[in-house]
């Protein structure tokens, strides 16, 4: 279908940069356009068709502006194959888990085949795809595009024939896997024909322009956005596993939204916090003991209390009780990691009293840690352990290798 | 001395961390930093004919790797056993009982006959674009199979085709008609550079079907880490796996293997820096914490190694990006849709050594954002805290049972995991599951010589602490002119540490008299001051109390009478010494180690050769002096091997380090021939320090300048040498069964069979004794040899001086001279930075 998207996408910016360079390359702001569009509209679930190599799943994944789902298809297997650990999270998505939820599948498929889980999506993009097709196909794919699946927008670009004259040394079409090759009207019958059809409104646009009076030829790509005009009624359908297509790939991106993750990444936070409070105070009281008597160990009362000088945000102080410091919860709170995490001081209690990693006070206003880090290396130990005859204890033997040596050189 | 003290002068120091039992993995620089700073390069050619394969059809397997370095991280070329007449035949030795072990490899299996097929592939008329050319020929898959691997001219198949030359017709979407010819060129048996390189690829191709993330070389697991919130570091548990052919078969070997990860920023580490050193010390704080740590960017999954500051730059600053001029602040917000919140943070510099896109010559520079740059590994801050040690340790040191378990888990994802399988199968390949069965034999434990007496010891703890307690040493130096320093606060320790080493080193032999107590004031300077006010030309020795274990006033010291004035000085931190319980086990060790550093020895093993010299050689890798090398010799001077010659050298920019260590050669032969009135008619060299993929240059380069120094010692003068290389970075383990307990094997193990190298005369040697965690194996290589001796005296002999280490009594890793000069070459590189002065040359100074 797209093959050859890669191919003509090189070719026709190669011979473009001689005359009529567009910068950023043509194909990329083909992409920066479905970029912008999403956003400004921020749809949370985008399939593309024709992926081939992932390009643009590899830019949406970076540009997220909330997608949750994001889904490839292309007709050709094999380039999925090979390109699709590209989309793979990166070991920075798993240090540092992304708010909201992602999950990426490619399918192997054609537009013009109705698949069930390809329905109630927000967004639909067709980069550079129908110009692929047969024109029967073209109308299979509109009804199945626009009718089936009937998404809340989609993106359909093309190449525009008016401005072929421009590219130079081109005759015919600009790839030669193009079915045909449209110019603005025959484009736009088209689509207001779908919008008719199926309920939807069209604006038209594009990508690359021309200078001086060759402007009026219009845009090198031409980009129609269709917007669905009923409410959508699917959109929070069960996913349904394909029948139709084959899944070739599929990654859920680890996110705060998995119980298990957001539990570790605030309690990592938590303790981080309380940990560096508990150090803190620990070489205040340290500085203070040696200050006042070099010899003695810290004074050890049953309840000693440091701060109040730290000002009012110092208020709940840290504090020992026998061999625990005492981290006030609110002090936590106060970190902004630890707020970013959880809405409330509430519902920070609440999560860490659930968790096994975390000692708080009855309560739930005081996380208890250790006071002294026992950093006593461990005691020798002198164990009696049953000797193993492992091996013939040493022969007694007097060795000498060197005659043995001579003996073995004469044989 | 505490555990991490003894830990540290068995070698494992701060800065180099030799993979201790179980110890996370770092990141690879210190590897792959050597490359290109004038150290051991591998052999050109080498490199060269690695190149030439991969380009010969390999490059789209090749998308598999990452990054543009492309050595041979497996010496994988270098043939030196067929030079070695006598181990032509065998290499295996023969004493000690045999022990049943069981080995982290698997055996990969083919089905018979089975062979890559290699073919080229013609179009007609040409196609340009390599998508094309690959879609046009599977068309094809029911003639060619599913498994295929195609780089646009050269093919791969797990099956010979019908025909030589198979003619196929595709048709273009267009209608246009494209002859394509198939040509057998070459059929590539299980065992050739080819199919390891493939096996290897496909090996990774599976591990990221598991879902696991290269970092660096190796594959972790992200869906499983663990994590030390107080100093926010995640750590992931993942393999080490090579595929290589062992000595009967080829094999997968996997080890287990931990990555340190930080979820913290470069930026948010420099935040909370410049909190605690204030603004003006903030910029010579920074560099020192930061320069040299590997950093992994958020928006993909490469690494840095930080190499410089650019305190003038900030994301505002612009670079050039094809023709256009940009910032860093858009770059990454149009290309990756990220915000830098802090306009103002300083850029990070790498050198970037990584060769360009098709082997055009390396970048430049890269300028990294640190909000986009995430900390890895350990700080030698960190490394330094027993807290976060002790924690990770209790993650990552893994029991023998626990290290087979992961790897046995491996095994059966391998095996259970449907699409691996897939990808296997149409490969014709499998692998066995279950870990290697082999045989290794214990050698007998060796009989300790001390002052005309011998004793044995328990096997399994490979310990003599208790046999030597009340027995005489084989020589001691009596202390009559020495000195303590101490401060006022530890004046009570002093004298206590004086008293009991009073009474310790009477039944060793020692004859000591009270030593001169020197009070100091806590700081450097007087400290200094109070060294060279005191120390004389007849002092024997100097004891000096520290308060703490904080590395500036151990340097100043060390430094002073290093180099400044030669004497033999002992340190000791005042917390080891302030536990009465302890005092007489500390007291024991420091009274032994005084007596080695003034030239005292301790005990002795039999050594079976005469007119024997051993040398060890080890490097450290300095980080601080200007990145330059040390390089340490350490020589033999007598037949008990109690004696030792011992020389240092800075390695200069562009200079090979044995360059630097010919001389010192030179000078150990002159020492040997001084003690022995005769000239070595034996040399064995043991080479420790060499990384991987450099073994070529020390077979090519080093041998022969270690044989050119040995003839200026006189033309007529040849005698037998032996170099053995030594390894401890492995990642071969050794698992026994003893007591129906997975456990580790006991000290004294050999494997010369299954797991070593067809084309070495190489062995492994299990020589400590660990009490948690899986010991490691060292791996020694025997590269050059005219000693003739057997293989069974060589695994002797090098588990003999494995006994000779005096600063622990017990059996270490790595043969005395190596533990020797590592220590020498880490004190050097770490405290010293200078050229110890050649009065010391002759004595332990170093312990």
């Amino acid at each position: 279908m797209c093959l050859m998207r890669t191919h003509s996408r090189a070719d026709l910016t190669k011979t473009l940069a001689m005359t009529t360079p567009f910068s950023p390359p043509l194909y990329m702001q083909r992409y920066q356009f479905v970029i912008d569009y999403v956003k400004t509209y921020r749809p949370k679930k985008v399939i593309d068709f024709g992926c081939a190599e992932c390009c643009l799943l590899k830019k949406l994944k970076f540009h997220r502006n909330g997608i949750q789902l994001l889904v490839g298809v292309d007709i050709n297997s094999v380039v999925l194959l090979k390109r699709m650990h590209t989309l793979a999270p990166l070991i920075s998505d798993y240090l540092q888990p992304s708010d909201g939820p992602l999950t990426i599948e490619l399918y192997q498929g054609s537009v013009t085949e109705r698949e069930p889980c390809t329905r109630g999506f927000d967004l639909v993009t067709c980069v550079e795809l129908i110009e692929h097709l047969e024109l029967v196909e073209v109308a299979s794919f509109s009804e199945v595009v626009f009718g089936y699946m009937s998404p809340g927008a989609v993106i359909v670009s093309t190449p525009n024939a008016e401005f072929n004259p421009l590219l130079p040394g081109l005759r015919g079409f600009r790839n030669y896997d193009h079915k045909f090759e449209w110019t603005r009207a025959e484009f736009q019958t088209w689509a207001h024909k779908v919008c008719r059809d199926y309920g939807y409104s069209v604006h038209f646009t594009g990508v690359g322009e021309a200078v001086g009076h060759w402007r009026e030829v219009g845009f090198c790509t031409q980009i129609a956005v269709f917007q669905r005009n009923f409410h959508d009624t699917m959109s929070n359908a069960e996913r349904l596993e394909p029948s139709v297509y084959r899944l070739m790939y599929r990654v859920v991106y680890p996110s705060l939204s998995d119980n298990n993750i957001y539990q570790r990444t605030l309690v990592n936070e938590v303790l981080y916090e309380a940990q560096h409070l508990r150090q803190e105070w620990l070489s205040r009281m340290n500085m203070d003991s040696s200050n006042n008597a070099h010899f003695c160990a810290p004074p050890l009362m049953d309840v000693f209390q440091h701060g109040l000088e730290g000002g009012t945000r110092d208020c709940q102080p840290v504090y020992q009780q026998g061999g625990t410091i005492c981290v006030p919860l609110a002090r936590v709170w106060s970190s902004p990691r630890v707020r970013a995490l959880c809405g409330s001081v509430q519902r920070l209690r609440e999560e860490l009293q659930v968790d096994s990693r975390v000692r708080m006070s009855a309560d739930g206003t005081v996380l208890i840690l250790p006071a002294a880090a026992d950093d006593e290396d461990d005691e020798e130990v002198e164990e009696e352990e049953n000797v193993k005859a492992v091996s013939g204890v040493a022969n007694n033997v007097e060795e000498d290798w060197d005659r043995e040596l001579g003996c073995y050189g004469n044989v | 001395m505490t555990g991490r003290a003894r830990a540290r002068s068995r070698g494992r120091g701060r800065g180099q961390e030799p993979a201790a039992p179980g110890a996370p993995v770092m990141p690879t620089p210190p590897e792959g930093q050597l490359v290109g700073r004038g150290r051991q390069k591998p052999a050109p050619g080498q490199q060269v004919v690695i190149l030439i394969s991969i380009s010969a059809g390999f490059q789209q397997v090749k998308i598999g790797e990452r990054g543009g370095r492309r050595r041979d991280f497996h010496d994988s070329g270098v043939h030196t056993r067929q030079l070695m007449e006598h181990v032509k035949e065998s290499k295996t030795g023969v004493s000690g009982t045999a022990i049943e072990l069981r080995a982290n490899f698997m055996r990969l299996l083919s089905r018979p006959l089975w062979a890559l097929y290699q073919y080229h592939v013609d179009y007609k008329p040409p196609m340009e674009s390599r998508r094309l050319r690959s879609a046009l020929l599977f068309q094809h898959e029911e003639t060619l199979g599913k498994a295929h691997t195609f780089d646009g001219a050269i093919l791969f198949l797990p099956n010979k085709l019908h025909n030589t030359e198979t003619v196929l017709c595709s048709e273009t979407r267009n209608g246009e008609k494209v002859e394509i010819t198939v040509t057998l060129t070459n059929e590539l048996p299980p065992s050739s550079p080819v199919c390891l390189q493939f096996y290897n690829i496909l090996f990774r191709r599976i591990l990221r079907i598991l879902n696991m993330q290269q970092i660096g070389r190796h594959y972790y697991n992200p869906d499983d880490p663990f994590n030390i919130p107080q100093h926010r570091l995640t750590i992931w548990p993942g393999f080490v796996t090579t595929i290589l052919q062992y000595e009967s078969s080829i094999m997968l070997c996997t080890d287990v293997s931990h990555k340190v990860l930080r979820s913290e920023t470069v930026l948010d580490f420099m935040y909370s820096l410049r909190q605690q050193c204030g603004d003006q010390r903030f910029p010579e704080a920074c560099t020192k914490e930061l320069v040299g740590l590997i950093i992994l960017t958020k928006y993909n999954n490469k690494t840095y190694r930080i190499d410089d500051i650019a305190w003038d730059h900030t994301p505002n600053n612009t670079f050039k990006k094809g023709d256009t001029e940009i910032s860093f602040k858009n770059y990454f917000k149009t290309q990756y849709g990220l915000d830098i919140t802090d306009g103002n943070q300083v850029l990070l510099v790498s050198h970037v050594k990584r060769l360009g896109p098709s082997g055009r010559p390396p970048p430049g520079p890269a300028m990294l954002v640190p909000e986009f740059c995430y900390l890895t590994g350990l700080t030698d801050k960190m490394r330094a805290d027993f807290n976060i040690m002790k924690d990770l340790a209790s993650h990552t040191r893994l029991s023998p049972e626990q290290r087979e378990t992961r790897i046995n888990r491996l095994i059966s994802n391998i095996n259970r995991n449907a699409d691996v399988q897939n990808e296997l199968t149409t490969w014709g390949l499998s692998f066995e599951n279950r870990l290697l069965s082999m045989n290794g034999r214990v050698l007998p434990s060796e009989r300790i010589i001390q002052g005309g007496r011998a004793y044995e010891y328990n096997p399994w703890t490979a310990d003599w602490t208790k046999e030597m307690r009340g027995l005489p040493l084989i020589s001691c130096m009596s202390l009559d002119n020495w000195l303590m320093f101490y401060t006022r606060r530890n004046a009570d320790v002093a004298q206590s540490l004086l008293q009991t080493l009073n009474k310790v080193s009477g039944p060793m032999g020692i004859r000591m008299q009270r030593a001169i107590m020197i009070e100091y004031e806590d700081r450097q300077e007087s400290l200094l001051r109070a060294l060279q006010q005191n120390v004389a030309r007849e002092t024997q020795m100097v004891v000096v109390i520290l308060p703490t274990n904080r590395k500036d006033k151990y340097d100043c010291v060390k430094k002073y009478l290093c180099v400044d004035c030669p004497t033999p000085s002992q340190c000791v931190v005042s917390r080891t010494i302030s536990k009465p319980q302890a005092l007489m086990t500390v007291a024991t060790k420091i009274a032994l180690q005084m007596n080695c550093k003034m030239g005292g020895e301790l005990w002795s093993v039999e050594i079976p050769l005469r007119q024997l010299m051993i040398v060890g050689i080890d490097c450290y890798h300095d980080t601080a002096a200007g990145k330059r090398s040390i390089g340490a010799l350490v020589a033999s001077l007598n037949q008990g091997m109690s004696r030792w010659f011992s020389k240092c050298v800075l390695q200069n920019r562009g200079q090979e380090i044995i360059d630097a260590l010919k001389g010192s050669l030179q000078a150990a032969l002159k020492a040997y021939l001084k003690y022995n009135n005769c000239l070595p008619s034996r040399i064995i060299v043991f080479r420790d320090g060499v990384g991987d993929g450099m073994l070529q240059s020390v077979v090519d380069y080093e041998v022969p300048q270690i044989m050119q120094s040995i003839k200026t010692m006189g033309q007529d003068y040849e005698p037998k040498l032996s170099v053995v290389v030594v390894k401890k970075r492995i990642s071969s383990r050794f698992f026994a069964r003893i007591d129906g307990k997975i456990a580790n094997p006991p000290p004294g193990t050999v494997i010369d069979t299954e797991v070593t190298r067809p084309e070495w005369y190489d062995f492994f040697i299990v020589s400590q004794a660990v009490r948690f965690g899986c010991v490691a194996p060292t791996h020694y290589n025997v590269v050059f040899d005219s000693s003739g001796l057997k293989p069974d005296h060589m695994q002797r002999l090098t588990y003999k001086l494995c006994h000779m280490y005096y600063n622990w009594q017990g059996i270490v890793r790595v043969p005395a001279p190596c533990q020797y000069a590592h220590k020498l070459a880490f004190l050097v590189g770490q405290s010293i930075h200078k050229e110890p002065n050649m009065n010391l040359d002759d004595f332990l100074y170093y312990l």
